[in-house]
């Protein structure tokens, strides 16, 4: 019974279906804020179905030269990685997360599967562009998953030492996480994290591949990279895997730092969820993306070494010393 | 070919180049070894037709070598064929000839900028610098009634006139650009990433520039004070008052503050144009073809373009050569992309400015 409910999590809600309904109406509120922002018009909100639509009548074309299996593979790796991440996102109020126990550490195992993923995909299509989109993911994906990886230290021995009385201690529960928040406030309220709530405002661009982190994709240097030789069914999968990704990323994101909820009444509880998503999104995508413009691949890893991992260390040393 | 390099293809078709040139880049990393390239996609062989049809009839042709400098083209061979038949044009002519130069070379300029924004990825700065380009594209619509062709010479003179309310209108358009234009630059010259992406990048050092006698923004962005509307004055420049901008960076910075500095000098110029200009003719006729060999040369938005041309007494050229400024350009890309990286490339060759369809016509 549990297995089956487990299996419903991953594929109906919060996982699968409601994920990437969620994730690709986020996509398309993001294409449209960055289209105002830039006076234009922007395509209409359903635009990302629009487009896996399309790819999903085209053809599947595999190079020659490429290793098939992987090249195949990888995009469903990808997508089926993300899958099993949205359904471990409490949802304050309205669900619980699929496991309780040390979902943090699960997450951030799993949460760099996208990117291995476009790597494998990127070196097994033998293209040049692939190789280099796959050397500079891998950099990047080094960069930003370090300050990540203090994020949820600090997070979870903030959580855990206030649990254990001020001794030593570390919470890798979400959903504790998520209620010791209900009663003590806001985590990124909470002076000691906001150094790690700003480095996880940097670590979204960075993971999202989007400007000025869009480096392993860059259109006018390695023209889509990693994703050049990928067409038709494959690249919806990617794009698939990459909505659901926004979800993960927003989510956790948000029941980390402000799970608050309004009532008791679950379905206003998922509207307030959902809109603080937006404002996430808003915040640190599509503002970041409209306003800058791509770093070259050494600049970005010592900005991510300089920044966004320092202020992380300095939440994760307060955290300690406090 | 060592294992540690591989080959990277960049072109004919590729997101950061607006025409087909092939650029085969021996990698190492993320770094590059060697730059080789094969041109000649575009090549319409322009100068053998030009001598199978008569001179007016090139006026057109010329003009569509390139889009972005049609003008200069279509310009200079008026010059060009007016010198061979000893033709003085009517002032109000050279006037309103400076005039639709300039406007060309504003949206030229800004063109480019635009797509060193693009380049780097930074959208939203793109979207701005054509929205504000948008602005001399509706005076050419205005003016001349065309979005790139301007149509505006003929040889003799030029071919409409542009009435007293025509230039109140361009003289208010400055107005608004002005200001826009403005922010613009001091957008390229603050903002942090662009300038971490540009500065120091693609450098060509004020000998190299001499040795290999670049041309336009390129060397006036190494330091080179070299200006064909300077140096010997055509058409109206010599009656008007205007800086030959010139940046010391020799990088691909440089570059591009020299290209947004001169939008400023060309709305002076277009400014004292409609001042200036005096009340006559536009246009005296041809008169008889002689036998005689000519020269012109001036200063379009890339640098300097060179036309000659040999007359035999009838109405088909003998001879048509032009030169432009990419040739010249385009060999400093070798000292430019020295030791330079992928992600760099396309930087450092949009910030010559190529024109291949002007290179190899």
């Amino acid at each position: 019974m549990d297995t089956l409910l487990g299996i419903l999590h991953m594929c109906i809600f919060p996982g699968g279906i409601f994920a990437l309904v969620i994730g690709f109406l986020f996509k398309g509120l993001d294409r449209r804020v960055e289209a105002r922002l830039q006076r234009r018009v922007g395509p209409p909100l359903i635009q990302p179905w629009l487009d896996t639509a399309k790819l999903l009548t085209k053809e599947t074309l595999i190079p020659k030269t490429a290793c098939r299996e992987a090249f195949l593979m990888a995009p469903v790796v990808g997508f089926a990685g993300m899958a099993v991440c949205a359904a471990f996102i409490p949802i304050p109020g309205v669900f619980n997360g699929l496991y309780n126990m040390g979902d943090l550490l699960v997450l951030f195992y799993l949460l760099p599967i996208p990117a291995i993923a476009v790597m494998m995909g990127g070196s097994a299509s033998s293209s040049p562009f692939g190789a280099v989109g796959f050397s500079r993911e891998m950099i990047i994906m080094l960069a930003y998953e370090t300050p990540l990886l203090m994020i949820l230290l600090s997070a979870a021995m903030l959580v855990g030492k206030a649990m254990n009385g001020g001794d030593w201690g570390a919470e890798f529960s979400l959903l504790k996480l998520v209620e010791w928040q209900e009663v003590n406030g806001s985590l990124g309220l909470n002076p000691v994290m906001i150094p790690a709530f700003l480095a996880y405002l940097i670590f979204l661009p960075g993971t999202m591949g989007v400007a000025p982190f869009d480096i392993p994709e860059a259109e006018t240097e390695v023209v889509e990279g990693p994703l050049l030789e990928y067409g038709g069914p494959l690249l919806a999968l990617f794009h698939v895997g990459s909505a659901l990704k926004t979800f993960v990323v927003l989510g956790l994101g948000v029941a980390m730092f402000f799970p608050g909820t309004l009532c008791d009444c679950w379905f206003i509880n998922l509207l307030w969820f959902i809109f603080k998503c937006f404002v996430l999104m808003i915040l640190s995508l599509t503002i970041v993306k409209s306003a800058t413009g791509r770093y070259r691949i050494d600049q970005a890893f010592r900005f991510f070494v300089m920044v966004p991992t320092m202020l992380a260390l300095c939440s994760l040393l307060m955290v300690w010393l406090i | 070919m060592s294992i540690s390099t591989y080959t990277m293809p960049l072109g004919p078709v590729h997101v950061a180049l607006e025409e087909p040139v092939y650029f085969h880049l021996t990698c190492e990393g993320e770094n590059i070894k060697n730059v080789e390239l094969t041109s000649g996609h575009v090549h319409r062989g322009m100068e053998q037709l030009a001598m199978q049809r008569n001179l007016v009839k090139n006026v057109t042709l010329t003009e569509r070598v390139c889009s972005l400098c049609s003008n200069s083209h279509s310009f200079t061979y008026s010059m060009v064929v007016e010198n061979a038949l000893e033709l003085e044009i009517p002032e109000r002519a050279k006037y309103l000839r400076v005039m639709a130069e300039e406007i060309k070379r504003i949206a030229s300029h800004l063109f480019n900028t635009a797509i060193q924004a693009h380049i780097a990825g930074f959208k939203s700065l793109f979207m701005h610098v054509m929205e504000v380009r948008e602005i001399m594209q509706d005076v050419k619509e205005t003016v001349y009634g065309n979005r790139m062709n301007l149509a505006a010479n003929c040889i003799g003179g030029v071919k409409c006139d542009v009435t007293d309310e025509l230039l109140e209108y361009i003289l208010k358009q400055m107005d608004v650009i002005e200001p826009q234009l403005e922010e613009i630059t001091d957008i390229f010259n603050t903002n942090h990433i662009m300038l971490t992406r540009t500065k120091g990048l693609g450098l060509l050092p004020q000998e190299d520039a001499i040795a290999l006698g670049v041309a336009g923004p390129v060397a006036r962005g190494s330091g080179l004070v070299k200006d064909v509307r300077r140096d010997t004055p055509y058409a109206a420049y010599p009656k008007l008052d205007f800086d030959v901008i010139v940046e010391q960076g020799c990088d691909v910075h440089s570059r591009t503050m020299v290209r947004l500095r001169e939008l400023f000098e060309s709305i002076k110029l277009i400014r004292q144009c409609c001042n200036k200009m005096p009340k006559g003719e536009v246009r005296y006729p041809m008169g008889k073809i002689p036998v005689n060999e000519a020269f012109a040369h001036s200063e379009a938005p890339r640098g300097e373009v060179a036309y000659y041309i040999r007359t035999n007494g009838t109405d088909t050229p003998a001879r048509l050569k032009w030169r432009v400024p990419s040739y010249m350009n385009w060999k400093a890309l070798s000292v430019m992309m020295r030791g330079c990286q992928i992600a760099e490339v396309a930087l450092v060759l949009n910030s010559i400015d190529p024109c291949v369809s002007c290179t190899e016509r």
